[in-house]
Order: structure tokens, then sequence, then C-alpha cells
């Protein structure tokens, strides 16, 4: 056991560091706008350029393939630089990459794998629905075999960035006669399809990231069928995560950085009796306490990173990781609110205050995306523990 | 970085878990509650010659030469046991006599000589002079040395110097109280936390303990979700029993990672080892009492009787919560640092 890295490795840290450092784009939108997609393409482009897209991408497919300790230590270092988000990227470069690297055909991988680590192209994915949430195999949207093509209708809900993104990994029925998991496809959607209708939905705080989509007679070729027809569900339960575990580092890195920040603006603030806001002892306590709370979440991931190191067998933190951050996140963005008191009251996008009541309200999102807290815990009670379901 | 056991390290859990369950089990424990002392001496004894006492004492000082992190390891068996007996502060000391100059008492220590644990009134029960005062609790140990532990210094006492030597009922019953006053007395042996930071590892290890506590209420919990029926069902079926169990499974693995990670962060020097420490010591003593809290109300009634161990969860937790000036203290102490490196 040690937390020491190795000289190769942090040779690579202080590479990794000094390029960032020097490339760091500045002036991203506050908000969701055509703009945002510029600037995000613009910046993966720039990483795609100067050798550092595809982290954990195998070779073939134009990724860096990096030892899971470099992949940590970029995504320490990238969060550590305060960049955006991977946001409009994350789906592209995390879900629907590698599941078509994991199952899709020589060709749509030519045809696709580049784009995305180029930034030429935006994905989004379609999974969820109004019925079916927690319970994502009860999905109805129907696609029907039509010569060489799938006639696609039905909804989507909860799709992020769908007005700026060119394709979807969509989940459809195809075969509405068997077992709602059988008859599922997992296809290549073209936004920009004749039929393919965004909606964007107004959310808690102010943003339109979340859409409803809506196909009316969507044609889609039979060629952008990843795997087999009805397979779909084993695709996206193969989703192979070349990630493994360490994409979530950017999160926790984000959230302790945060609390930093938090504990520098207690010690500049005044609270309404005209002192510095950590000299509340109430508030000096819970920020205690979120910094031992981030300091577990990184103990948490490393052990994670440990153990997908030695095996490809993913230990119990892996599941664990995004219940802990979730439920950490929320206190830490509420505590936020608490440090700037009554300037909570007014939301003026590009004032630091507002940005801080912003994450706040953003912060409600995270028990809820990627799967419920509720569900996150029955998998770890029935899958980890073995409870009876 | 690595922070998974090597092989030899997972075997040398294995046989303390071996060892504690046959030497220490908490039916043996059980016995004992009205006795004095807690453990049954010949099984301490037993663990002295296992080397449990010197395991993370350097070579030249006579111990195995290990580090605090697999002393971590240890104590989380340790907690995860229930054990009996003043292990924190035994450890301790030896490394106190073995850096303040005394090979003797380190030798005589790491052989399986008990020391007890001071719990002091006050954040700095040392005066200037160097000389102890103020009114104590001493956990565990006999007649002979305990253990004080503070963020500057580390010293062993002679409880045959203290006045006023009371024995109390302890809240734990695993746990031997006495109650005394120290007046202006010069301790046997000091060790300054620039030489070795005594009080930090001690941190460490109540985490560890703290870790396995939930390990342990965790583990009933689940067991008796899964065969207690109610409504012809076990109650494990229900998402207000599974949920708290889940939150316990994170918790046990919170806790553990964050006190390997404060253990290697002694072993290897780094500047954020104090950070390191009391983060642990903190995280690992709110998820316990979390933990023990779920894993008594998943029992029921049975929870809340002296004859089951969630009481001994509680009570473990508590204890371990109170030593090296408690949990509030620490949070304060966490503030006023830099960021973590």
């Amino acid at each position: 056991m040690d937390l020491a890295f190795s000289k190769a490795d942090t040779e690579f840290r202080d590479k990794a560091r000094t390029w960032l450092a020097e490339n760091a784009p500045t002036g991203r939108p506050h908000h969701l706008c055509p703009e945002t997609r510029t600037f995000d393409t613009a910046w993966q482009r720039r990483q795609y350029d100067g050798g550092w897209a595809g982290i954990s991408w195998p070779k073939e497919y134009g990724g860096l393939d990096l030892p899971i300790l470099q992949q940590l230590i970029w995504y320490e270092e990238y969060g550590r630089t305060g960049l955006p988000a991977m946001d409009t990227r994350f789906v592209g470069l995390s879900h629907a990459g590698p599941t078509l690297i994991a199952r899709a055909t020589e060709e749509q991988k030519a045809y696709h794998l580049p784009k995305i680590l180029s930034g030429e192209t935006l994905w989004c994915q379609g999974f969820s629905e109004p019925g079916a949430g927690s319970d994502l195999a009860s999905l109805r949207t129907k696609a029907v075999i039509d010569g060489d093509q799938l006639v696609v209708t039905g909804q989507k809900i909860w799709t992020s960035y769908a007005g700026v993104c060119d394709w979807q990994e969509l989940l459809v029925r195809t075969n509405p006669d068997v077992p709602k998991h059988k008859g599922i496809s997992w296809v290549i959607c073209d936004m920009h399809a004749p039929g393919v209708e965004v909606r964007p939905i107004k959310t808690i705080d102010g943003d339109y990231e979340l859409n409803e989509v809506f196909y009316d007679e969507v044609r889609i070729p039979l060629t952008n069928v990843v795997g087999e027809i009805d397979q779909g569900w084993s695709v996206t339960m193969s989703t192979l995560s070349f990630e493994r575990g360490t994409a979530f580092t950017l999160n926790q890195v984000t959230m302790a950085a945060t609390v930093e920040v938090l504990i520098e603006l207690a010690g500049s603030r005044r609270s309404t009796n005209g002192r510095p806001v950590i000299e509340d002892d109430v508030l000096a306590m819970r920020l205690a306490r979120a910094r031992a709370d981030a300091a577990g979440l990184r103990a948490l991931t490393y052990m994670a990173i440990s153990r997908n190191a030695r095996s490809s067998e993913p230990g119990p933190e892996g599941s664990m990781l995004k219940l802990q951050y979730s439920d950490l996140a929320k206190r830490v963005q509420t505590l936020g609110l608490d440090i700037i008191g009554p300037r909570s009251l007014a939301l003026v996008p590009g004032e630091a205050d507002g940005e801080l009541v912003s994450h706040y309200l953003t912060s409600f999102s995270y028990g809820i995306g990627g799967g419920t807290s509720e569900v996150q815990r029955n998998i770890i009670a029935e899958r980890v523990l073995g409870l009876p379901r | 970085m690595d922070m998974l056991p090597s092989t030899e390290q997972t075997e040398i859990v294995t046989a303390s878990a071996a060892f504690l369950r046959d030497r220490m089990p908490v039916t043996s424990t059980r016995e004992r509650f009205e006795m004095t002392p807690a453990y049954e001496p010949a099984a301490w004894a037993e663990a002295g010659e296992l080397g449990w006492f010197c395991l993370g004492l350097p070579e030249a000082q006579g111990g195995l030469g290990a580090g605090l992190a697999d002393e971590a390891l240890l104590f989380r068996e340790i907690g995860r046991g229930l054990a009996p007996g003043p292990f924190i502060s035994t450890v301790l000391a030896a490394r106190v006599a073995a850096f303040g100059g005394r090979p003797d008492l380190a030798e005589a220590i790491a052989a399986g000589r008990p020391v007890g644990l001071v719990v002091a009134d006050t954040d700095s029960p040392i005066t200037a002079e160097g000389h102890l005062h103020g009114a104590l609790q001493l956990l565990d140990g006999d007649d002979g040395l305990v253990l004080l532990a503070t963020a500057t210094t580390a010293v062993l006492i002679d409880v045959a110097d203290l006045t006023d030597v009371t024995t109390v009922p302890c809240t734990d019953p695993i746990v031997r109280l006495r109650r005394a006053t120290a007046n202006n007395v010069t301790p046997v042996v000091s060790v300054d936390v620039s030489v070795d930071p005594i009080e930090l590892r001690g941190h460490v290890l109540a985490a560890s303990m703290l870790a396995g506590v939930i390990e342990a209420a965790r583990d009933a919990a689940v067991e008796y979700a899964k065969v207690r029926i109610q409504f012809d069902k076990p109650i494990g079926v229900h998402q207000a029993i599974k949920h708290p169990c889940a939150q316990m499974a994170i918790q046990a693995q919170l806790a553990g990672a964050q006190s390997l990670f404060a253990a290697l962060a002694i072993d290897e020097g780094r500047p954020d080892a104090e950070f390191q420490s009391l983060s642990a010591h903190v995280t690992a003593a709110e998820a316990a009492e979390s933990a023990a809290s779920a894993a008594l109300q998943i029992h029921g009634g049975m929870g809340f009787t002296y004859e089951h161990d969630c009481q001994l969860f509680v009570k473990r937790t508590l204890v371990l919560s109170q030593l090296f000036g408690g949990i509030r203290p620490q949070l304060t102490r966490l503030l006023a640092l830099p960021a973590a490196s």
C-alpha cells in the first residue's frame, strides 16, 4: 500500500499540468446557448490537436489508452485547473463512445469515433421516457422495420443538451411481444433527421439543458443499429466503462475545490452580526465536516481506482461513489447558500453569489440523474449485501 | 498509488480476525463485564506474543517495522471483533517509551504490559513545565502506566503518582474506567510531536476501530434483515430496511478508506498527514454513530436489550469518538489547517 506516484507518473502530471495551464479556455457562456456548442467543440478540438483526447480510449480508436493511474492524474489536474466540466461532451466521450467501442461494427466505429474525439460531433442520450424512468426497460418508443430502415415514433425525456447535439444513443422497442428486456434495440439516431423535434424543459435553476425529444416516423437506417436487433438491453448493460471509475475523479476534485472556495468565502464574508461568517460556530463545524467528507470521498475514489488497477472486476466502491458524491454535493451547495445569507435572494446571472444559488438549485438533480439515489441504494442492498428483492 | 492490501497484509488480516474470533470472542467478553481487567489476561499475552503491540514500531527499536497502515488494518479487525483491552494506548505507549529513551519499558510494553489511556478534562492538561495537571479519566490499564497524547506531546504517567483514583462504571461495559487527579505530576517519559506524531496515530487507530465497528453493525443488521420474518416476508425486502443497510455499507467503505489514506499519509510523511488523520477520526465517528443507530433500529426491540451486540456498537462508538480530545475540537483544528495536498 502506498499513496506515492512513480517518477514517470509524476512527470506525466507535470506535463499535463503545464499543458492545461497553457491551453485552458476561458469565457464559456453561463447558460446553454449556441455559443456553448462552439466553445465546447473548440475546447475538445484543442485537446485532440494537443494529443490529449481520449485519455482512456484504446489506441486503435485514436485514444491514449493511458494506464489507470495516469487517467486519475489527468482528471485530478483537469479538475484542479477549474476547466469546463464534460457537460455536452460527456455522452460521446464517456458513454456512447465506449459503447460503440465495445459493440459497434467497424464501419460504425470508423465513422463516429474519430468525430467524437476531435470534437466534430456531440452526442446525447435517449433512454428515459415519461413512463420509463427508474423502470427503464418498460420504454415504449416504437421502431418498426420498413425495408432497410427503422421507423421510430414516440417520446424521450430528460435528454441533456439535445438541441446542440448531432447524434443520439437511442433505445427503442422493436418487439412488443416478448418480455420487456428482450425487445429493445440500441440505435444511432441522427438528431437532424426529419421528424425529430426537441422541446427544451425549463428547470429549477432557470436553465434549459434538459429536453423532451419527440419522434414522428423518424427514419433510421438499419445499419445504425448497434449490436443485434432486440439485443439493445445487453448493449446498454455491456457499456464497458473504459474510464473504470477514473472519470469520477473529476467530480471528486471539483467537490474538494468547492469546499476550499467556500471556506475562503466564509473567511471574507461578514454575517449579519458584522463578524466573519467563519466565526459562526455552527457554520464552522459544517465547513470542517465538509472538508473531512471531501477527504473521505477522495479516499473512496482512490480505493476504487486501486481495485480497478488490479482487476477488471469492479469492487463495491464504484456503486457507492455516486451516492456518496450526490449526498455530499447537496450538503456542500447548501453550505454555500448559508454563507451568503440574505445575498441568496438575488439570482443575477454572472454575479458570484448568483452562481452559488444556481449551484444550490442544480444540486437537486444529483440524486435523480443517472439513476435515483433510491435505485442506487436498492442496487447496493440487493447486489452487494444480498438482501432479498 | 495503491490502497489495496498486499497478499501478505491480507493474510495478516485473516489471521488476526481468526485469533480474535478464537481467543477474544464477544461471548467471553460478556462473561467478564463485571470483572477487571476487561480482557482475559492469557489472551492479551498471546496478542503480545503475536507482535500486536509492536507491529508498527521500527525494527531498530525492537519492533516489527511495519507501517501504520498495517496497524490500521489490524485495528479494524479489533474494532470489528468488539475486542476488550487498551490496544490503542498500549501500542502508542510502546512508541513513547522507545522514542523517549526507555527501551526497557518499550520492550515490556511490546511484550504485553498493558497501558491505559488518559482522557483529560481539558485540551491542554500538560503545563508549560511539562507536568500533568487536572482531572482525568483512565480507560483500562492497571496500576502501572497510562498514556496521554495531545497535539503537542505524548507522555507516560505512573498511576501511583495520581491522587483520588476511583473506579467508576463506564458507559461501555467493554471498558474499565477510573477517575483520578493529577497535581503537577512529572511524566515517566515524554515524546514531542516533532519526534513522533503519537496523537495523530491515535486518531488513525481510533478511526480504524470505528471502521471495524461499522462493519460489524452492517453485518449484524443485514443478517437480521434476511432472517427476521414479519408479515410472512423477511423484513429486508422493504426499502425502509434496505436503504439504511446500503448506507452502512457505504459508511464502512468510507471510514475504512479514509483511515487507510490517513495511515499512509503518516507513513509517507505527507504534509497533509494531520489533515488526513483528523478527517479520518471525524468521518469515522460520524459514520459509526449513524451505522450503530441504524443497526439498533433494524433489530427493533432486540436491539434495545443489553443481551444484544447493538448496545456494544453504540457504546464502542461513543468511547472511540471521545478519544484524543473528542471530535468537536478536531473539527476546529481541521478547519484551521491548510487544504489537503
